[in-house]
């Protein structure tokens, strides 16, 4: 059974989120059982050493030292913009940042200053969200830019409570994969290997399965509530956020049965590689080398499987501000970053190799953001919503070619 | 591509996992790449790719595996995957009716839109849970033989004839002589006439 106290999975998170509200440094086993030393020629080097830790977010990850002192200073710099998120508290008045639109109520203002503060503050947040939003205050931000408390506040307040009680002993194909998929969901973290961890997040992905049926359940988002969970301390709030998410945020029918707009935006992305780093995009296609099979994962766990959970995080607070092209950004700027090493390699094995070293030790949010935002260019909206568009007629058709051509092959059979 | 290296051939072959969500495909890949076992793999999206080499007499074959995901909506990326492949292992459950019934979907996609030449081996997992068994081992072999594929039932837990599924590809890759272009596709050196390798014991295979 389940009450609001089991619901509220924030009491459980205090085991591990210390290292979050007291920023402690990292712990680094330092007997001999732990310490792994990679084979190779930098047998000796310290700095690639193996060493597991515990991240900013409680998972248990393995890096070498300087992932950890990179880490530290990501911490710092929490801290620092911690503190430029209090200073503008203080000046602006509390929750300043929740209504950045003005109510059409607020008659003492006169429309001109009302206009203004309403476009400065716009401003001032999405300059702030780029550069992170500090952890503690994630939920509350992340409810509001997305337009998740919006969607909350459309329907009466025992929603989610009825909808849980009404999944109570069902099962469908969507239980029975969520349900095959939860101890598979970051057992690198312990509170979502625990039973409560778990059962929190099979709540928040069952509940979404008999909102929207279409969705029903698509592995990947198992990765995605689990962060939101991680994020959001509740299960209602990980529950609207996945929400908005899937409704409002990310194209459509990215999870539904064909998965059509993940066909859809993976071929924009690979034009916009061509049209961002052509030299790659050549190299890559000279190679044989679609870049959908490194790419399909990072859309659609929104980098969650692939990046530390800090930078997927800032990946997410301009994903939740701004909406689904910064994924196509964050992408690029992967590639970007290795271009070099990139054009010289020869062999697939290769490429994935350097990408997934690259995600993997990516613990620095701001490398990538600034790679993202300051060497990909200009990417202006309409001209993707254009490509979505032209993307769409094309992935359709195909897709429905190729059902055409499966269902007569087992006809034949 | 073949390269030599050290006076040994070694050959690149694109190898692709199919099967139902569950019926061990990763746990297969991890098993043979990592040498290990863990009851809870994290859930593949998409497709996670590993390598790894095998020596088969004075040969070398190096494996480029792709670990697809299983669920069925991921059905409609798999070409991407098995586009070009020298070789498939379709994976499923001998525990789990429904996960052969899905293996043998994947054997008639194959045979239908993959190359013709790619090597198809059909492997029933998780051979160490007898006691649940639900597809009989003569049933998956009197398919196997139908169809001309290669069959084993596997444990990945045991290792039970893991090694041994990528190793009979690896010897049918090479008796084959085939090696992968660097667009993806296969190219036939010295194409054999078709024949059928070592038919007898737990095991048939023709090249398709």
């Amino acid at each position: 059974m389940f009450g609001i106290q089991t619901r509220d999975v924030a009491e459980d998170f205090n085991s591990w989120r210390r290292t979050l509200r007291n920023t402690p440094t990292v712990s680094m086993p330092m007997n001999n059982h732990n310490i792994m030393y990679n084979t190779g020629k930098s047998l000796f080097n310290v700095h690639l050493m193996s060493v597991k830790f515990e991240d900013l977010y409680g998972f248990m990850v393995e890096g070498n030292v300087d992932d950890v002192n990179v880490l530290n200073e990501v911490r710092e710099r929490i801290r620092e913009q911690g503190r430029v998120w209090w200073a503008l508290e203080a000046s602006k008045g509390a929750n300043w940042y929740l209504q950045p639109k003005i109510s059409s109520n607020e008659g003492v203002i006169s429309v001109t200053s009302l206009k203004l503060s309403v476009l400065t503050n716009t401003i001032t947040l999405r300059r702030l969200i780029r550069k992170g939003v500090p952890p503690v205050l994630r939920p509350k931000i992340w409810l509001s830019v997305s337009g998740a408390a919006k969607k909350r506040s459309t329907v009466p307040e025992t929603y989610y409570d009825e909808l849980i009680r009404a999944t109570e002993g069902k099962t469908t194909p969507a239980t029975r994969q969520i349900d095959h998929d939860l101890p598979r969901t970051f057992p690198c973290h312990p509170w979502l290997n625990s039973d409560k961890g778990q059962a929190s997040l099979r709540r928040v992905l069952v509940g979404y399965s008999f909102r929207d049926s279409e969705v029903g359940y698509c592995q990947g988002l198992n990765y995605v509530a689990a962060l939101l969970l991680l994020v959001m301390k509740t299960e209602e709030d990980a529950f609207w956020m996945l929400a908005v998410l899937l409704e409002n945020v990310l194209v459509s029918d990215c999870y539904t049965d064909t998965l059509s707009g993940c066909h859809v935006e993976q071929r924009v992305f690979k034009d916009l590689l061509a049209k961002k780093c052509p030299r790659i995009a050549a190299h890559l296609e000279a190679m044989g080398f679609d870049v959908s099979l490194v790419a399909t994962e990072w859309f659609l766990c929104l980098f969650s499987k692939s990046l530390p959970s800090e930078t997927t995080l800032r990946v997410w607070d301009i994903l939740f501000n701004e909406g689904a092209n910064v994924l196509f950004r964050v992408a690029l700027a992967i590639f970007k970053m290795r271009e070099d090493d990139l054009l010289r390699i020869q062999h697939i094995g290769d490429v994935i190799d350097i990408l997934q070293t690259t995600t993997h030790h990516l613990y620095d949010p701001d490398e990538l953001l600034t790679f993202a935002f300051d060497k990909i260019g200009s990417m202006p909206t309409n001209t993707i919503t254009k490509e979505r568009k032209k993307q769409e007629t094309v992935v359709l058709a195909e897709l429905d070619q190729r059902t055409r051509r499966l269902s007569s092959l087992k006809m034949d059979g | 591509m073949a390269a030599t290296a050290g006076g040994n051939k070694i050959r690149n072959a694109k190898l692709v996992l199919l099967g139902d969500v569950g019926a061990g495909k990763s746990s297969l890949v991890l098993r043979f790449v990592k040498g290990q076992f863990v009851e809870f793999q994290e859930s593949t999206i998409g497709a996670a790719f590993f390598s790894q080499t095998l020596a088969v007499n004075d040969e070398t074959v190096k494996f480029e595996i792709w670990d697809t995901a299983g669920q069925e909506r991921y059905h409609s990326l798999a070409p991407m995957y098995y586009r070009g492949a020298a070789a498939a292992i379709v994976v499923y459950d001998i525990t789990n009716a429904a996960s052969f019934t899905r293996a043998k979907k994947w054997v008639q996609e194959l045979q239908a839109q993959g190359n013709s030449n790619t090597i198809v081996a059909l492997a029933g997992n998780k051979a160490d849970l007898l006691d649940t068994r639900q597809v009989s081992a003569d049933e998956a072999k009197a398919y196997a033989q139908e169809n001309g594929l290669f069959f084993m039932e596997t444990s990945a837990k045991t290792a039970t004839n893991v090694n041994d599924v990528f190793y009979e590809i690896a010897k049918k890759l090479l008796q084959g002589q085939q090696v992968q272009n660097p667009q993806g596709g296969m190219v036939l050196n010295q194409r054999p006439p078709e024949r059928m390798v070592r038919g007898g014991g737990e095991e048939c295979c023709r090249i398709l």
